[in-house]
């Protein structure tokens, strides 16, 4: 058996991983320290400018601050909704494949197309939401959802923890179907009500799973992109902007190409942290 | 008896009782975008909206086929997915089959690389992505998501193949092998077959996420003919005065039916696929 033969086996897809992800990369750390007219065409090195340039604009600042909010709201806002479910899910009771089914649809719809859907939902004159909302008695008259970023961002973020909840809810019923069950006939037979039962054996059990939810969700979260751009492109103002709206519009829209590579190379940064930590739980999970 | 059956109803009417909010704003989108895709352009239009149509225009769906130019974007959507999926799998199975049978010295550092690159979005590299493209002199082209879209899923399909491929036994290959068959005989006659379930899986969530890609396919497609399906319902809404909402809603749903039903018949593949790292 030839001792390379392993090395012959990955070649192939380290060659193309690397040349569609690490030439990008090594393009963006370049631009990113160069200045780089709208057209794209490098006049010149000049150090860490764009980095001074975009730290220095409050519309980015905004938009770094708005990207905690949005990641820290939708990854909480899911994980809090997603226990529960995942709890219920996981008791027998009539139907509950129907049910299953039913709390996995947001996952089959892409996040483009869902947010096009809810985007004319939400349509202040002609949409179902305030229409449906007004039938129930919840509001009196219509309101413009997405004209302002007040009620703009958090039904955003709504959305954000709607279309997050069914792959999380995956990786909890997966933790809580390994949770033996005579753990909660001995927790019965003890006289523990539910809540104790959850506090004491579901809770810790299913603490390395929320983990992994956590951080993979923040990865997911930190970089999504179609929900606020297709219901709102970061609008009115600048409001609902989060980084990677932000990125987008800097170098696509204003042709500011070595400051968007900039904000590209933070992000990427954070990323490689979030990432460490997963790499972490992993390799843990493995041992 | 009775009283144990009259349990599980109990709990039955609590289970679904607590699911039924969620279940509701599960539910919405999906009925907004059917009851306004078989309504008549003027009740789409009109205040105060109602749920049901005052007749069901199935016309719409071919209006929209023909006013959207739907057909080009379809083909184009399944010949992105289609080979960027073949791709994908053409290099991940050699790696995967690599990783899930042999030590060597690299494979550690080859796996922690693998992880990096599942975790980076095109987004976060879209400038670097889209001179890549310039420079291969592919913008505009569909080729370039081909070669992207590959290089993007290759981490995920090599962590699921090797994770299904540890669970098929060695000997089965290594006995052909003992018997005389060449290293690719035994592969391509006894490993391959016992593999093709995990294969087929690997495919379609590639598949999907082709299918599904928005960035990309916004920043680097220009003209009409060349949109895939994202990219053409994103049009129909982006930038425009009047927008045709029965047509974008029958388009989002057509959009969406081919992803829906693989996803659909894949999720409990997928449930055990997350938990246990393995399935049969």
């Amino acid at each position: 058996m030839n001792r390379n033969l392993p090395l012959y086996l990955i070649l192939p897809s380290l060659l193309l991983a690397l040349f569609v992800i690490s030439y990008p990369l090594y393009e963006l750390i370049n631009l990113s320290l160069s200045d780089v007219n709208r057209f794209g065409k490098v006049r010149g090195y000049i150090g860490l400018e764009n980095f001074t340039y975009i730290f220095e604009d409050p519309l980015f600042i905004d938009a770094a601050l708005r990207t905690v909010v949005w990641t820290v709201a939708v990854v909480g806002g899911t994980i809090l909704f997603s226990i529960p479910i995942a709890v219920i899910l996981n008791t027998e009771f009539h139907g509950r494949g129907i049910a299953r089914t039913i709390l996995m649809l947001p996952w089959a719809i892409s996040l483009p197309m869902t947010a096009i859907v809810w985007r004319w939902s939400l349509n202040g004159e002609f949409g179902m939401l305030n229409a449906s909302l007004m039938n129930v008695g919840l509001i009196d008259s219509p309101i413009v959802w997405l004209a302002q970023s007040a009620t703009a961002f958090p039904v955003q973020i709504g959305l954000g923890i709607l279309v997050s909840i069914p792959f999380t809810i995956t990786i909890f019923l997966g933790g809580l179907s390994s949770i033996p069950l005579d753990l909660y006939e001995a927790a019965k037979m003890d006289g523990a009500n539910a809540w104790q039962q959850f506090k004491r054996i579901t809770y810790p059990l299913l603490r390395p799973f929320i983990n992994m939810a956590i951080v993979l969700n923040v990865i997911y979260v930190f970089n999504s992109f179609p929900i606020i751009w297709v219901l709102t492109q970061g609008g009115p103002n600048n409001e609902t902007d989060i980084l990677v709206t932000y990125l987008y519009k800097q170098a696509f829209s204003f042709g500011h190409i070595g400051q968007a590579s900039a904000v590209s190379i933070a992000m990427f940064t954070v990323l490689l942290i979030f990432t460490i930590f997963y790499a972490r739980m992993v390799m843990k999970n493995e041992k | 008896m009775l009283t144990k059956m009259n349990k599980k109803t109990k709990r039955s009417i609590f289970c679904w009782l607590a699911l039924s909010p969620i279940i509701c704003v599960i539910v919405f989108p999906f009925a907004v975008m059917f009851f306004t895709s078989v309504k008549p352009r003027q009740e789409v239009f009109s205040f105060p909206p109602t749920w049901l149509p005052s007749q069901f225009v199935w016309q719409n769906y071919i209006d929209m086929w023909q006013a959207t130019k739907f057909s080009d974007a379809l083909i184009n959507s399944l010949y992105v997915s289609f080979s960027a999926t073949f791709i994908t799998l053409l290099v991940a199975i050699p790696a995967a089959y690599a990783l899930a049978r042999y030590h060597f010295a690299a494979k550690s550092s080859y796996r922690l690389f693998l992880l990096i690159t599942q975790m980076l979005s095109p987004i976060v590299l879209v400038i670097g992505l889209f001179r890549l493209i310039v420079w291969l002199g592919l913008i505009d082209s569909v080729n370039s998501l081909v070669l992207i879209y590959a290089g993007f899923n290759i981490a995920f399909a090599i962590w699921m193949l090797q994770n299904y491929f540890h669970t098929i036994p060695k000997d089965l290959e290594e006995s052909a092998w003992m018997e005389g068959a060449s290293f690719l005989q035994g592969l391509t006659k006894v490993f391959l077959p016992m593999a093709i379930p995990a294969i087929a899986v690997t495919a379609m969530f590639t598949f999907i996420n082709s299918w599904n890609e928005f960035v990309l396919a916004l920043t680097v497609l220009r003209t009409e003919e060349n949109y895939t399906l994202p990219i053409q319902v994103y049009s129909l809404v982006g930038g425009r005065y009047t927008i045709e909402w029965h047509h974008v809603m029958a388009a989002a749903l057509v959009a969406s039916l081919p992803a829906a039903i693989l996803f659909s018949w894949l999720q409990k593949k997928l449930v055990t696929g997350l938990s246990s790292g393995a399935v049969k």
